[in-house]
């Protein structure tokens, strides 16, 4: 092909992708770092005497870009079985009546791309009958699990309640050898700037906000967190690049639990302290969605963010992430994945106990594979929460904080963003304006969110410690847990409650 | 403090409850006055290596299901050929806290120490025979074979890095032993022994969950002592 038909090409199709995304947002949806140098965040205490601020729901149509499906139109997930040959991969794609297909990195899988008017979910069905196809799935959205409520306390009752304090004795903080990916909505690491092309919008209440164009956005590193040598191979697969950083709070407060600077004099305390932090940004906030970021956290997403961070040395994966619906096996093919190459993973059990408790299906396949754990949650009364979820699927429990028994102190204190410079939404479309991630404060939250990180840290504590098999930790955590509830593993509280000093310690000769 | 009084005790008792010579004599059922029939008092300093029986939970702990130990005591002879010993020995190793999956073991690096303190008291048959001496070296070259059997109250602690009070192992075990052994008189008042040891503790392990002898089923804090003694008297 001579260069100037390939230049003409190449135009063609950068229009072209232009063109949809002009389509979706109404403005080109970019986002570029101006400047890796900005003022350092503003901690601005407590957030103790503040409104309770409003639940927002899972499954919301946040922004008009997306749908109200729970998965994604236009394409699905495929893995063939291995040695297909590539013209019967084509067979089965025309029989299907789908167009093309890409292997993403971080992947051992395929986004076939189907119509737009198809049923995904037909479409996979269609997929998973054919005789070469391993499982076939639509790209389902994954949701971080915490119960967003008023970020209203002061004090962190969780590490007393597992004995955290005669832990850190035997094990303090364990060692910056130790990496754990936070696989969330990203995570407040950096001082920076970054310029994003905000376009208008729709809430999902009706609410219609004016465009504000491009958009510098400061961002900066959460005070309490540490310098940036904590933090390791940062990716973000919603936006493609290694810039993950946090448009929602959830995956910085998750971080904070896990490793948040300890004995430092200022702020609250994390389970593992000193090791280092790889944030893997898999889950799509509203901003993110407002942005119009190229990804949303799909199952495929995710996927490759627990392939990315393993194969980057991660060696605890937290995952305070999930969703109902079908099954995920892209997902579980990436965890198996994640735990066959040394890697613990964590995953949040669901936080659905009163809407149905409907299978989560992250969760759901962690008693199938030694190395991974699905975390329940409890309160400061040390009784299964509320809204955490029960099932054969629950193997261990962690303080998650019930702010219905326990008051708005029953959450679980850490930093995270002053949600007063995020959610300005709130303030309705006069008072609208452009977000800003420098601005901190102490928040409690409610979730099995907020569990899964007590157990990711202490997976790393025995890391240190010396047990380097992900099956080994799994066990080692549930058989110290203290048991609660009816005696024995129940549906419940799985094991029982973490007991860190027990796992820390282990095994005597006699006693 | 109770213990110490209960060894003593036990001690004691068997002493007195031992029949004496002169009271062998008197009923006839020992072997004839002689001029080596006389009490006999000897003391003794051993070296040795103990083997445990619990063998896997020891070489997870410890690195290796054995160790050294070292003792001594004291022995009463009561005829030419029967004697009763009085002896305590210690072991005391450190190696680390563990974890234990599927055959695999993990070393938490937190230090724990054992230490075994075996008070035993033996009764035994000393084949010195016909004509010699029982105790004294009348020919240096020859071997004189023993045999002994009794029992034994085994002071087992295990104390760890970190740990209070409720952690620590403190506890006594009763178990009983038999004994063999080989003693080469070198002068009129040493000798040098050679002497292998079973002893069975049951029920001394495997009994906390706690402790990774109930992970391996193992209960006995028992198993074989190999030791070289040193005696001195007649």
């Amino acid at each position: 092909m001579p260069f100037s038909k390939l230049v003409g090409a190449l135009t063609c199709a950068i229009v072209a992708i232009g063109a949809v995304v002009t389509a979706q947002n109404g403005l080109p949806a970019f986002r570029a770092l101006m400047s890796d140098v900005a003022p350092p965040g503003i901690d601005t205490g407590v957030r103790d005497a503040n409104a309770p601020r409003e639940p927002r729901p899972y499954n919301y149509d946040r922004v008009s870009r997306s749908s109200s499906l729970p998965y994604l139109r236009g394409s699905i997930i495929v893995k063939f079985k291995p040695g297909t040959a590539m013209t019967s991969q084509r067979a089965m794609l025309a029989r299907a009546g789908a167009s093309t297909m890409e292997a993403p990195p971080y992947s051992d899988f395929d986004i076939v791309t189907i119509a737009a008017t198809a049923d995904p979910e037909l479409a996979a069905r269609a997929f998973a009958a054919q005789p070469d196809v391993e499982y076939a799935q639509a790209r389902y959205r994954m949701h971080p699990m915490f119960v967003p409520n008023d970020p209203l306390y002061s004090m962190q009752w969780n590490y007393p309640a597992i004995d955290m304090e005669h832990a850190w004795d035997v094990n303090p903080g364990a060692s910056s050898s130790v990496i754990v990916a936070v696989l969330d909505s990203g995570l407040a690491f950096r001082n920076q700037v970054v310029r994003f092309n905000i376009p208008a919008w729709t809430w999902t209440d009706g609410t219609r906000f004016p465009a504000l164009g491009p958009t510098d956005i400061p961002f900066a590193a959460a005070p309490d967190l540490g310098g940036t040598d904590r933090f390791v191979s940062p990716r973000d697969f919603i936006w493609d690049d290694a810039n993950p950083v946090d448009l929602d709070g959830h995956g910085t407060h998750v971080s904070g639990t896990i490793g948040q600077s300890t004995n430092n004099g200022i702020g609250v305390a994390g389970m593992a302290f000193n090791v280092r932090i790889m944030p893997v940004k898999v889950i799509s906030s509203l901003w993110d969605d407002v942005f119009g970021s190229p990804y949303e956290g799909t199952d495929d997403v995710v996927a490759r963010g627990v392939r990315y961070a393993v194969d980057n040395g991660a060696r605890v994966l937290n995952m305070s992430i999930g969703r109902q619906g079908p099954p995920a096996p892209v997902v579980q093919d990436a965890i198996a994945y994640a735990v066959r190459n040394g890697a613990f993973v964590a995953v949040a059990a669901g936080n659905d106990f009163q809407v149905g408790n409907g299978v989560e299906r992250l969760a759901e396949f962690a008693p199938q594979i030694q190395g991974m754990v699905a975390v329940g949650s409890v309160g400061r009364d040390r009784l299964r929460a509320y809204y955490s979820n029960s099932g054969p699927y629950i193997e261990i429990v962690a303080p998650g904080g019930n702010q219905r028994s326990g008051g708005i102190m029953g959450g679980i204190l850490q930093q995270t963003y002053d949600f007063s410079g995020v959610d300005t939404y709130l303030n309705g479309a006069a008072r609208y304006r452009a977000p800003r991630f420098d601005t901190f404060a102490y928040q409690f939250f409610q979730g099995t969110s907020m569990a899964t990180p007590h157990v990711a840290g202490l997976a790393a504590l025995l890391m240190q410690q010396g047990i380097t098999s992900p099956a080994a930790i799994e066990a080692a955590i549930e058989s110290f847990a203290t048991d609660l509830g009816p005696s024995g593993r129940d549906d419940q509280y799985g094991y029982g409650l973490i007991n860190p000093r027990a796992s820390l310690r282990g095994l005597g000769l006699a006693k | 403090m109770s213990r110490v009084r209960a060894y003593g005790t036990a001690v004691l008792a068997l002493i007195v409850l031992t029949p004496s010579s002169s009271h062998a004599q008197g009923r006839g059922a020992y072997p004839p006055p002689s001029t080596t029939s006389q009490l006999t008092f000897r003391g003794f300093g051993d070296v040795g290596v103990a083997v445990f029986s619990a063998t896997q939970s020891f070489r997870a702990i410890l690195g290796r299901p054995a160790g050294p130990l070292f003792g001594g005591g004291v022995e009463l002879g009561l005829s030419k050929h029967l004697f009763v010993s009085v002896a305590a020995s210690r072991f005391r190793r450190t190696g680390h806290r563990v974890f234990a999956f599927q055959g695999q073991v993990f070393d938490l690096n937190e230090p724990a120490t054992i230490t075994i303190t075996p008070l035993e008291i033996t009764a035994g048959y000393r084949y010195t025979g016909p004509g010699q001496p029982a105790t004294r070296a009348a020919a240096p070259a020859k071997l004189i074979p023993y045999v002994g059997g009794g029992v034994g109250w085994h002071k087992y602690t295990e104390t760890s890095a970190h740990s209070t009070d409720a952690d620590d192992a403190h506890a006594t075990f009763t178990g009983y032993q038999v004994v063999g052994g080989l003693e080469m008189p070198l002068q009129n008042w040493m000798a040098l022994a050679a002497e292998a040891q079973f002893a069975s503790v049951p029920n001394a392990l495997g009994q906390d969950p706690n402790g990774v002898s109930s992970v391996y089923n193992e209960h006995n804090l028992g198993g074989f002592t190999f030791r070289v003694k040193v005696v001195v008297g007649r």
